[in-house]
């Protein structure tokens, strides 16, 4: 029987053996994959006052100090601003911390020197907003550190108050032990009595029921953890596993995330007090939550003090200073939700593409984004301020409408800013990705392109029909678009009919160049989506997400190259290595003379269109471009357009439907103004392609004219296609006409 | 008959793009910028490029163009690498892009061109590959 018993013992033994050093050799921490905004650029030339630089280090949590010394300090004075930057990874390699002098001019950074030697510097990068990360399972976040990046202090503090035998005994503490027995035994509370080897084993192996044959398993493998392994080895791996506090869903584990969890400062910086705070916080870090309760948690921390002194770790004198500290907990945790929830789903979308999702909670990559936390900022801003006098001006209810917004570089297609909904820090609905509506005369442009794309039949200036239409399908009723002002507007030259957003006027083109091949164009564009082939899909009966809108505006601003839209530019291992990049890539798809053209006539729809209201937020010498879209009953306000940096795409909306009554041009465009205007984008001065001349045309009659006709306008023509008629009013004057045939001759 | 044109045509395209080859790989005689930190990026991409590094080298082009994003001298060059990459599409691409920004400048279309002619040889598609040295040649007339 008793051989019996041994065998039987033996046995689990060499199980939990077994299992014990497979369990913590194979052990590798999941580390949530790290999301970055992309570093600001800085060299002298680039687009950046002194505020937009404050802004971007107060996200960074730089410090303001007299002589920025330390990594991540910063002075300013008057224009000039003094900083260190952080040391940082980026795929090219490492950037070590740098001292830099900037100086400011007229908007942008004048000058760029190395604060050591005074050299001049050519380009330099701040190191990455963190916005976010994707957490493994139980949301466990932690940040990993080596044993020896851990201050001694730490060590000394957990030994001393945890377990100040550590470092002679083999895994138990008998005498710590019989008293927990007893304890347990005589019915009392289950005690601790723990060394931090059973501490570890616990976190590591074992589920949290305290049950004696739990003990007694976990006895035996933290002596057999103590056979095989060295102090160091356990050491490390109790300091990175230890659960030292709750954020939301997030756990926070390890000591090196709770020093910057709470102190916002790396493990290696921390002081003895702060130390022995995170120390005393092993017992119970929700009981000495320091900023829930911070009382508490300073005697708690002051008792780890007092145990420091009695085991002779720290002297009086330090003793007396650090008990006088105050627990120098930072205010406000670093986010472990991120602040941008619509675009982490953009990038997380775009990853589970390429990656397994147990991957990306688990291999600590490093994701580094297209984001512009100041973009953002614009974006989040304008729905913010504009919404709620919208409502209030169109009689709506607080709260009742809703929006999206989503900004990109107009020649890569890196997203800068997606806002999902009037909460920006809502993680829930994404309406930039998920909210697809009908995107009424957004369309528009496609079918001024099919028609331009035809330069023998098609120009700016030809005439087209806005008289009454009824369109006629076998087994439909019959189809009567309208114009907005319920009035038709006879023939209109066609760059005119596309500012006035004509319904009439566009639907004919529409259909004497066929439904298909518009729609085809949009595909061309960049659209995926399956799109219906109706009558009324020329007006924008199909439903679009605005993160399609922006594919398709994006093509027509980077001159008919489509470029897919991108979150990420790459992923470095948790080491740092490269491991993939995804690289910027563009495919023409439709010509530049076509695009040159639509592109013209969407700028006039600024000019002289139904947006000339952002005149109100925007120059009008900055020849934006763009186009209002308002769907039936007024449900939807649309506005798409682009600057020569930056294309945005506006919706406002209700999320049940129901009218706005609001237009394009009073709701969306409003917004994009406001936004656009904060954001001081580039003049679209387009260089125009080869085949484009540009030809003098009489407003009157749509005919071939000169400069010095009166009211005549320069249209650009694809070459050869311009009127050849000359208007009346050129061949008046003989002399004229003389210098006229003396200029061609010499062309 | 037929075989005899297509192979002379064949050949007279490679014979092209070993010029193409030479006349694309010489240094522009314009700096691509006249803004410092996107001449030391694209030197650095330069080295990587010879260095074979090219994973890096359009690393370092898509950041000189985030820099400058309208800058015809960086489309060419990131056209360049991608050609060495053998992405032989997306090398043609940022090549018409280069053109579509390069306005006036015909020495810079014309290379354009030329690394057109090349892509367009390693895909097989000579009469394309001729046109497009063709196109090269009348602009450097």
């Amino acid at each position: 029987m008793l051989l019996w018993l041994v065998l039987a013992f033996a046995v689990f033994t060499l199980y939990l053996d077994f299992s014990v050093r497979h369990q913590f050799e194979g052990k590798r921490w999941a580390l949530p994959a790290r999301v970055y905004a992309r570093p600001l650029e800085l060299y002298p030339g680039v687009k950046l006052s002194p505020e937009q630089l404050l802004t971007e280090l107060n996200l960074l949590n730089y410090r303001v100090a007299d002589a920025p010394l330390e990594p991540g300090s910063f002075r300013r004075s008057g224009n000039d601003i003094d900083l260190m930057t952080r040391a940082f990874t980026f795929s090219e390699g490492a950037q070590n911390a740098l001292a830099l002098h900037l100086e400011f001019a007229d908007g942008h950074l004048d000058t760029l020197r190395d604060l050591g030697n005074a050299g001049t510097v050519t380009l330099a990068r701040l190191d990455p907003l963190r916005i976010g990360s994707i957490y493994p399972a139980h949301n466990e976040d932690r940040v990993l550190v080596k044993l020896d990046e851990v201050p001694a202090m730490l060590i000394n503090a957990l030994v001393a108050v945890e377990d100040h035998k550590f470092y002679t005994h083999h895994g138990i503490d008998p005498r710590g032990m019989a008293r927990a027995i007893k304890s347990t035994l005589s019915g009392g509370p289950v005690q601790g009595g723990s060394t931090l080897t059973q501490q570890l084993v616990k976190n590591f192996f074992l589920t949290p029921e305290r049950t004696l044959r739990r003990k007694f398993t976990e006895i035996i493998m933290a002596l057999l953890l103590e056979m095989h392994y060295s102090k160091d080895e356990i050491l490390e791996a109790y300091i990175n596993e230890i659960y030292l506090g709750q954020d939301g869903d997030r756990a926070i584990h390890g000591f090196g995330l709770a020093s910057q969890f709470y102190f916002g400062q790396p493990l290696a910086h921390l002081d003895t007090e702060q130390a022995a705070l995170l120390v005393g916080m092993v017992k119970g870090p929700s009981l000495y939550d320091p900023r829930r309760h911070a009382a508490r948690a300073l005697e708690r921390r002051n008792l780890v003090l007092s145990e420091l002194l009695r085991q002779q770790y720290i002297t009086q004198e330090q003793y007396v200073a650090a008990k006088a500290a105050p627990l120098g907990v930072a205010s406000k945790a670093p986010g472990g939700t991120t602040p941008y929830p619509a675009f982490l789903d953009l990038v997380h979308r775009q990853l589970r593409r390429d990656y397994r999702e147990e991957d990306l909670r688990s291999e600590g990559l490093n994701i580094f984004t297209t984001l512009d936390p100041q973009v953002q900022a614009a974006a989040e801003n304008a729905l913010a301020r504009r919404l709620p006098p919208l409502e209030k001006s169109r009689g709506l209810p607080a709260n009742t409408l809703e929006g999206a917004i989503i900004v990109t570089q107009a020649q890569s297609g890196e997203v800068q800013a997606m806002v999902g909904g009037r909460d920006p820090r809502f993680d829930g609905f994404n309406r930039a990705l998920d909210a697809r509506r009908p995107i009424g005369s957004l369309i528009k442009p496609a079918i001024y392109l099919t028609a331009l794309e035809q330069p023998a039949t098609y120009t700016l200036v030809t005439p087209l029909d806005d008289n009454r239409l009824v369109w006629k399908e076998r087994g439909t009723r019959d189809w009567t678009p309208n114009n907005y002002d319920r009035q038709f507007h006879g023939e209109v030259p066609l760059h005119q009919a596309l500012a006035n957003s004509y319904n009439v006027a566009t639907a004919r083109l529409g259909l004497s160049l066929g439904i298909p091949r518009v729609m085809d164009t949009v595909h061309r564009l960049g659209v995926t989506r399956e799109l219906n082939e109706y009558a009324a899909s020329l007006l924008g009966a199909n439903e679009l997400a605005p993160i399609d809108v922006a594919q398709m505006y994006q093509t027509i601003a980077s001159g008919g190259f489509q470029t897919p839209l991108r979150a990420i530019r790459e992923i470095l291992t948790a080491q740092g290595q490269p491991l993939q990049r995804y690289p910027l890539s563009v495919e023409q798809t439709v010509q530049p003379g076509p695009i040159y053209l639509l592109t013209t006539a969407m700028q006039e729809v600024v000019r002289a269109g139904t947006a000339q209201g952002l005149q109100q937020y925007l120059s009008p010498e900055l020849n934006l471009a763009g186009k209002t879209g308002t769907t039936d009953d007024l449900k939807d306000s649309w506005f798409a357009g682009f600057s020569a940096d930056r294309v945005a795409v506006v919706w406002v909306g209700t999320d049940d439907n129901r009218p706005t009554r609001l237009t394009g041009a009073s709701g969306a465009m409003t917004i994009w103004g406001d936004m656009m205007a904060k954001l001081d984008p580039e003049p679209l001065n387009m260089p125009p392609p080869e085949n484009i001349e540009m030809v003098w045309i009489d407003s009157e009659s749509g005919r071939r004219a000169d400069s010095a006709c009166h009211g005549a306008v320069e249209w650009p023509f694809i070459r050869g296609s311009a009127p050849t008629e000359t208007a009346p009013c050129v061949s008046r004057s003989p002399v004229k006409a003389v210098k006229g045939w003396f200029k061609r001759l010499f062309e | 008959m037929k075989i005899i044109s297509r192979s002379t045509l064949a050949a007279i395209a490679l014979i092209l793009s070993a010029c193409g080859t030479l006349s694309t790989g010489e240094a522009p005689v314009q700096p691509v910028s006249s803004n410092n930190a996107v001449i030391a990026l694209v030197d650095s991409a330069r080295s990587d490029n010879a260095g074979g590094r090219l994973d890096v080298a359009a690393a370092t082009l898509e950041r000189a163009l985030r820099i400058e994003p309208r800058n015809p001298g960086l489309w060419h060059e990131l056209a360049k690498t991608r050609l060495q990459q053998g992405l032989t599409t997306q090398a043609i691409s940022m090549a018409a892009k280069s053109n579509a920004w390069s306005g006036d400048n015909k020495t810079l279309r014309a290379a354009n061109w030329r690394l057109i002619g090349e892509a367009r040889t390693q895909l097989g598609d000579y009469p394309g590959a001729q046109t497009a040295f063709d196109t090269a040649a009348q602009l450097q007339r």
